[in-house]
């Protein structure tokens, strides 16, 4: 028999729980589920914000596979994302690995390595704004290669993309490197000591050792960096409102163009549901190919 | 420069600590010149930017591009601060920034652990399928909200209101997971006897729980704050008059592409809008970096 001590904690281990749960959930309803599912409803709807939606089934999709702006804005939006994420990955990583072995300084290094953490996108734009000014920095410290006093870095058309690429990956490398280094540290140093004995090199180690036992690492890197990159907004709106003629204008920009500058809400909400699963997939097959090694080591 | 013994297999340092196993074991000849040479070119490459910018504020316009470029600036204007700040209601912006952020990194902590200890510490039906839900929460993009969050603001009217940029924004499905994470670890025990004391639920909440959980608040605060401080694109869409601007869109706004930049005013106000999250940096390092970890090994 349970004493009565026993029953008032059961009671109260339901009633209280619901309670302190209760905002949260409440929360999410409200500004996750409900915007989530009613941005799907949107999608197939016509509106202005003035008038409420008219229901207009597929026509948002069909518009959007013949609109010239918007298939433009998928191969920058693609470019964009290739140069933001495999450099990214790779430059981190290997500042990651300069960083396991102490050294002098080391701590110093990484802290202000770590500084451009600190700003905010905006600020990151304004700066490389300035930075990339045709009078700028870098059009003086490029003048020995390109012999050129004032390169247009951000309105000439094959040169401002990777402008814009090259800006993200300043910003993001710091980040990911605080990711990789936490992730290397995890791996119980018992492997390499045994692949020492084994008498293997250090090229052989990083991809049978470190790269394996790094793979939770490598899958959050990977999707969170791709994510980054598509949600990409400040960058692109700042320091080049996707011009010069459109080359920078990704799908992130056009959604925010179509939403709040032509007011032409479906159209918007189709683009986000086209982003939304672009991103579910190919965060699903990351997911599944890391799975896929995993099984085939164990 | 840097003595070879220190990077050799042998050296104590290579085996102090759980750092750098992959390297101390298959570092062959020490080449610390090398490495060193690569640090400061890479120090040049993160901190020259951030160098440039604080340089810049104390710039005399016409100093900005000037040729060949002047690192260390020929005037030193303080006033360049006090100048921007009266070009545009700065100050409000400023000011708008740091209370939505004030208020958003309360709001979320308050909630987040009242939910986190929820789904910890307490029993109830469909417990399981609620924090479920929560977490799915959160692999839905901020850029496919947008527009029917938009649209959920505008319906309640709350466009250009506080209300409007504080409240979507005043709770995460992280922090729950992440107070959660740190409420399993408290011993049952410690609320039971509490209990038996005759303590209130709300009581033990606050007064035993809420203090074991400081490391993990301290560390869901400065990323709340963060991104708080730092969120551009919904403020920019969810508010259009000028005395509601958040330092993010208030900058961009004042830097119009078409009328000629002031630049250094432009980096005196950057350089203010970074101060908070250097003080933060500085005066938190351990649970600020920790945050970008936690956040990145679990977001």
């Amino acid at each position: 028999m349970r004493s009565w001590i026993q029953r008032e904690f059961l009671y109260r281990r339901r009633v209280y729980g619901v309670l302190f749960v209760a905002p949260a959930m409440l929360f999410f309803l409200v500004f996750s589920l409900y915007p989530t599912l009613n941005g799907f409803y949107l999608s197939l709807t016509e509106y202005t914000l003035l008038k409420p939606p008219v229901f207009v089934g597929f026509e948002n999709y069909t518009k959007l596979a013949g609109n010239d702006q918007f298939q433009n804005g998928v191969k920058v939006t693609l470019w964009f994302l290739l140069g933001t994420t495999v450099p990214k990955w790779i430059l981190s990583l290997a500042l990651a690995m300069l960083f396991l072995a102490p050294f002098r300084g080391r701590e110093f290094f990484k802290t202000l390595y770590f500084t451009p953490t600190l700003l905010s996108a905006v600020v990151v734009s304004l700066v490389w704004k300035l930075l990339l000014d045709p009078n700028g920095v870098i059009s003086a410290l490029a003048k020995p290669i390109t012999r050129d006093p004032d390169t247009l870095w951000l309105s000439d058309r094959i040169l401002t993309p990777i402008s814009l690429i090259f800006v993200d990956d300043w910003a993001g490398i710091p980040f990911f490197m605080i990711i990789w280094i936490a992730g290397l540290v995890g791996i119980p140093r018992v492997f390499y000591e045994a692949a020492l004995i084994d008498g293997t090199t250090r090229w052989q180690a990083f991809l049978h050792v470190t790269l394996p036992l790094l793979r939770p690492t490598i899958l959050f890197v990977v999707v969170i960096s791709t994510i980054n990159s598509f949600q990409s907004f400040a960058l692109q709106y700042v320091m080049t409102r996707g011009g010069p003629s459109d080359l920078t204008t990704t799908i992130a920009l056009l959604v925010y163009n179509y939403g709040f500058n032509y007011f032409r809400m479906g159209q918007a909400a189709a683009m986000s549901v086209f982003m939304f699963f672009v991103i579910i997939l190919i965060t699903l097959i990351y997911i599944r190919s890391v799975r896929a090694e995993e099984t085939s080591y164990t | 420069m840097a003595s070879p013994d220190r990077f050799s297999e042998y050296s104590p340092a290579a085996y102090t600590g759980t750092h750098g196993s992959f390297r101390a074991h298959f570092r062959q000849k020490a080449n610390g010149a090398a490495l060193y040479a690569a640090m400061c070119l890479g120090l040049l490459f993160f901190c020259v930017p951030l160098y440039y910018m604080f340089t810049t504020s104390f710039k005399a316009e016409p100093e900005v591009f000037a040729m060949p470029v002047h690192w260390i600036p020929r005037s030193f204007l303080p006033q360049n601060y006090v100048d921007a700040f009266l070009a545009a209601p700065f100050p409000r912006y400023f000011w708008n920034s740091l209370l939505v952020a004030v208020i958003v990194v309360g709001s979320t902590v308050l909630f987040s652990a009242l939910a986190g200890y929820g789904f910890a510490k307490f029993d109830f039906p469909g417990r399981r399928l609620a924090f479920l839900f929560i977490l799915s929460t959160m692999m839905i993009p901020f850029q496919v909200l947008l527009i029917p969050l938009f649209v959920v603001v505008h319906q309640l009217g709350w466009t250009n209101s506080y209300a409007g940029l504080i409240i979507p924004g005043a709770l995460s499905a992280f922090g729950v997971f992440l107070m959660r994470q740190a409420c399993l670890t408290l011993p049952d025990e410690l609320m039971d006897a509490a209990r038996i004391d005759g303590a209130r639920e709300v009581g033990i909440f606050i007064r035993i729980v809420l203090p074991l959980l400081k490391p993990a608040i301290a560390t869901l605060a400065i990323l709340t704050f963060l991104g708080s401080w730092n969120n551009f694109l919904w403020p920019l869409i969810v508010v259009t008059k000028d005395e509601l601007f958040t330092l993010p869109v208030g900058m961009t706004v004042f830097q119009q592409p078409m009328q000629a930049p002031y630049w250094t005013y432009i980096m005196a106000v950057s350089t203010v809008a970074t101060l908070p999250v250097v003080i933060v940096f500085l005066l938190l390092q351990r649970y600020f970096i920790e945050g970008v970890v936690v956040s990145g090994l679990k977001g």
